[in-house]
């Protein structure tokens, strides 16, 4: 990594000409993926990178420049250019800069990096998941199995005088089958991950996985097509919280509330959900995919809670949101690499468990939708529509679960669907994906407990000639 | 900087002759830049400079990889040790092997020296003039989140073992706006975006009112009854819909099961007037460049022709297994990943009428100008619900804004049910498209 005096340097050259903030984020980062299909090793990569972001802001404005030399002179030229982009040319003296590293709130621990662990034996695990999902029945007809790992170090330093030196680690498990009857193709798919190395296969099989997978590919052949309407709708805490991260997440991420790109902005105080829902973003939990001890920004990871029992309680800051609120960073300020600035991002965001049996609230539902597991969705944030679709769903009739249905795609408004969640079960299950927002992808992790929903609209096919609908993720 | 490119790419293949191995080394330089406006101030100014080297290797069949940012001595010698370690794990291909080196390369255009010699303080000034005539088009447009204006510069070198070696320059500009517009406590969003190869081409007034008017005339909108009525669609729409298509197209996909025109070669697909191809030799087109990500020269091919399936893309290692040559679409990312087959310029062919002429005579029909989800849908099977808004037709005008609508179907269904190609073709990045008009959708509504 770079030396501190280096790093020092460097912040003072971006501050020549002035400015309020300057930082430096420097990363180095290992990754590589294998991947199966076809049933033999297709694909394996293994990549090195590393990079240098340089950013100054001043008056509110951000300066930003990316590069990767990280040698002195390639780190000084850069610090030059970001400071030649300021319109003004006072002639301030810039502040001399001492770096103090500071202490990370709690430690981390990764027991089998990514690099120590060969590609013999990843492929081993690969290749028996795909055997699993492949043997299971012979109308699987193609299966994919990928493992992705990643190994970055860091250092970010501002002129605050704060140095951080972190270290993560992170391993994504992704199984996807297809199956198919009489012409007809339907797909099932499994992915798993966390901030941690291998020793994931301690928690998570990835032959459980594709024997998940591949049962659920199996089940869909024989779905019905979804109903259409507006129903009421049952969201299984397996379903994972792609419903919570659309509907409330993003349009509590204070850059979004600041230029008024928010259905939430104004709501400070105010109900936004119904009583018996609180949200919650907790970079701090062990293991999860969107979990870190400092963000990328170096604030301190926290626990924030967005929503009390239905009173809209806080944002998602980072630095620059912060500042201009006169608050406190939330710790959300994240970014996708050294080329990215950081922007407000959600860490691992859910709702928070409830007092009733997950299966009375199946129970007490005389007809609806009952969504086993969630697929990839959509927000407007200025207005709160969103869509997501439905890898597996059911219908619920007089209580009980009937047949599986293909197809559901759900509409709804986020605060209108907050406001109308009626039932929280006591459980609580974890989603994991990529988050995109302007061109940056952040791990993420979301979560939720088997809620109802008293009403939202489903689109469905039922009025489709053709072939049946049903739709894929891959997250 | 195509010495320092070839001096790390040459490093590297020593590296693998010296093996006994075959090699490739795609090196690529680009520096972007990003200006971010907002209330006429500048928000975000971004500068961003990269370097790096991805190889390929073949022992005896079978493929390694490995990338690096980092092109040192040391760094590329152990990236060729990954590479060659990471081929002994992965299944032979009899189909794996580098193009020949004899290519001959297309004539392109391909650098704007216009876009270097504008300084930054002009790009802003072309981002505020975007966020300036989106304000001045309709009072309700309260807010503009950003103006953006973007360009980049790339270098690129492909050099193999087969004494292949290719190397090429490019650049290009693009501009987006992105607002809402504000009445009686309902917000909706308009966006608009356009990329050029020289920057003289970008009109800032007409992006910055093209969003505008998008925001504008989907206010108050509301939902409607599930329906199956006639629709047009927007070309940008239309571009979304060929992104669903274009997977289909590619050989690998064909040749693992994965397309839903796999079966389908020589026969008709899509209705009358669709023609569709492939360009990476368009002069407009913002992804003509004269080779490929395995330098590989680019081509002009014909996907669909008056409706009959008569091409598919290929890159080397498909074009091989399918007895054929590669077309050019050996496309790459960046140098962190492997080529694959995917589209350059994917363009469908304008018909002659006007989108007024094709929505004068529908009865009662939507105008599908958003859709929304769109990744959800499955690009192997074509089936699609996805979420969407627009504008009812009612006697051949169109009348009141609709949201919070699915429009569900399959692609295949949806390209023999296309009546007619309107003669307004435009490029939305790589893909260009003119509104459609189906004999019928799906609409679920309330």
């Amino acid at each position: 990594m770079v030396e501190k005096e280096l790093l020092a340097r460097v912040l003072e050259k971006a501050m020549e000409k002035g400015g309020d903030f300057a930082e430096i984020y420097i990363e180095e980062k290992l990754t590589s993926n294998v991947l199966c299909e076809d049933d033999r090793i297709e694909k394996i990569n293994s990549g090195r990178e590393k990079g240098a972001g340089i950013r100054l802001i001043k008056d509110g404005k951000t300066f930003y420049v990316s590069t990767n030399d990280l040698s002195a002179a390639g780190l000084l030229k850069a610090a030059a250019v970001v400071n030649h982009g300021m319109e003004t040319h006072s002639r301030e003296i810039g502040p001399a800069i001492t770096l103090s590293l500071q202490e990370a709130g709690f430690p981390m621990e990764f027991l089998r990096l990514p690099e120590q662990v060969d590609f013999a034996e990843k492929i081993e695990h690969v290749l028996k998941a795909n055997n699993i999902a492949r043997n299971l029945d012979k109308e699987i007809r193609q299966v994919t199995v990928a493992v992705g790992d990643m190994h970055k170090k860091v250092q970010i330093a501002n002129s605050n005088g704060e140095l951080i030196e972190d270290e993560t680690a992170r391993v994504r498990f992704l199984v996807n089958a297809v199956a198919s009857r009489a012409g007809q193709i339907q797909t099932g798919y499994e992915v798993a991950g966390g901030v941690s190395g291998w020793e994931l296969l301690n928690q998570v099989s990835l032959e459980d996985m594709a024997n998940q997978a591949a049962i659920r590919a199996l089940a869909m052949l024989s779905a019905r097509p979804a109903p259409a309407g507006r129903m009421p709708v049952v969201m299984h805490s397996e379903a994972g919280g792609t419903m919570v991260h659309e509907a409330c997440g993003h349009g509590l991420e204070a850059d979004l509330v600041q230029k008024g790109l928010s259905v939430y902005q104004d709501k400070m105080g105010q109900q936004v959900a119904n009583e018996e829902v609180s949200v919650i973003d907790d970079a701090t939990l062990p293991g999860k995919y969107g979990s870190f001890r400092w963000d990328d920004e170096g604030s301190p990871a926290r626990r924030t809670l967005l929503i009390d029992n239905g009173f809209l309680q806080g944002f998602l800051y980072d630095r620059l949101t912060a500042n201009k609120d006169g608050v406190q960073s939330s710790g959300n300020g994240r970014r996708e690499s050294y080329q990215d600035k950081p922007i407000p991002r959600m860490s691992n965001t859910f709702i928070t468990s409830g007092g009733d049996e997950p299966d009375r609230i199946i129970k007490d539902t005389a007809r609806g939708l009952l969504v086993k597991k969630m697929g990839g969705g959509q927000v407007n944030t200025t207005n709160g529509d969103f869509v997501f679709d439905v890898q597996e769903g059911y219908i619920i009739e007089n209580g009980e679960i009937k047949y599986p249905v293909r197809g559901a795609t759900l509409i709804g408004n986020g605060p209108r669907a907050l406001m109308n969640i009626d039932r929280v079960g006591k459980d609580l299950g974890f989603g994991i994906g990529v988050c995109g927002k302007d061109s940056q992808g952040v791990a993420v992790g979301d979560a939720q407990p088997t809620i109802r929903i008293k009403e939202l609209t489903v689109g469905g096919t039922f009025m489709t000639e053709g072939p049946q609908i049903k739709r894929i993720r891959r997250k | 900087m195509e010495g320092i490119l070839k001096n790390a790419g040459e490093i590297a293949l020593h590296a693998v002759h010296a093996r006994g191995l075959e090699g490739e080394a795609f090196l690529m330089y680009d520096r972007e830049l990003n200006i971010e406006v907002s209330d006429g101030q500048v928000e975000t100014l971004q500068e961003a400079e990269q370097m790096g080297l991805g190889l390929r290797v073949f022992n005896g069949g079978r493929m390694g990889f490995a990338y690096s940012s980092d092109l040192s001595e040391k760094a590329i010698e152990e990236m060729v040790e990954n590479a060659v370690h990471i081929s002994e794990f992965t299944a032979a291909d009899e189909f794996n092997r580098f193009p020949e080196g004899d290519q001959a390369y297309p004539v392109i255009k391909t650098f704007d020296e216009g876009i270097s010699a504008v300084t930054i303080a002009d790009k802003i000034d072309i981002a505020r003039e975007a966020e300036r005539a989106a304000r001045a088009f309709d009072p309700r447009i309260k807010l503009v989140e950003r103006a953006g204006y973007e360009d980049s510069e790339y270098s690129t070198l492909v050099m193999n073992s087969r004494g292949l070696y290719a190397f090429g320059k490019g650049n290009y500009c693009g501009l987006q706006i992105s607002l809402v517009a504000d009445e009686d406590d309902d917000t909706q969003n308009g966006f608009a975006f356009t990329m050029q190869r020289e920057i003289a081409s970008l009109n800032p007034k007409s992006v910055g009112e093209e969003a505008a008017m998008k925001a504008v005339r989907s206010l108050g909108g509301r939902t409607i009854p599930s329906a199956r009525i006639q629709c047009i669609m927007d070309p940008y729409v239309v571009t979304r819909f060929m992104g669903l298509l274009s997977s289909s197209i590619e050989a690998d996909a064909v040749q693992k099961g994965k397309s839903m025109l796999a079966d389908k070669m020589g026969r008709q697909v899509a209705s009358r007037p669709i023609t569709l191809l492939d360009d990476g030799t368009n002069k407009d087109g913002i992804a003509s460049f004269p080779f490929d990500g395995e330098g590989v020269a680019s081509s002009r091919n014909m996907i669909i022709e008056n409706g009959d399936l008569v091409g598919f893309l290929y890159d080397t290692n498909s074009g091989l297994k399918a007895g054929l040559k590669s077309t050019g679409n050996g496309i790459r990312g960046s140098f962190r990943s492997l080529p694959g087959v995917g589209i350059t310029n994917l363009m469908l062919k304008p018909g002659l009428d006007s989108q007024e002429s094709l929505i004068g005579d529908i009865g009662q029909g939507f105008y599908i100008t958003e859709v929304m989800g769109m990744h959800t849908a499955n690009p192997i099977t074509g089936d699609f619900s996805v979420g969407a808004a627009g504008i009812m037709i009612e006697q051949g005008q169109l009348t009141f804004p609709v949201r919070g609508i699915t429009v569900a179907g399959n692609l295949l269904r949806l390209l023999q049910d296309i009546e007619a190609v309107g003669n307004d073709l435009r490029f939305y990045g790589g893909k260009a498209a003119a509104s459609i008009r189906l004999n019928s959708i799906n609409i679920g509504g309330h």
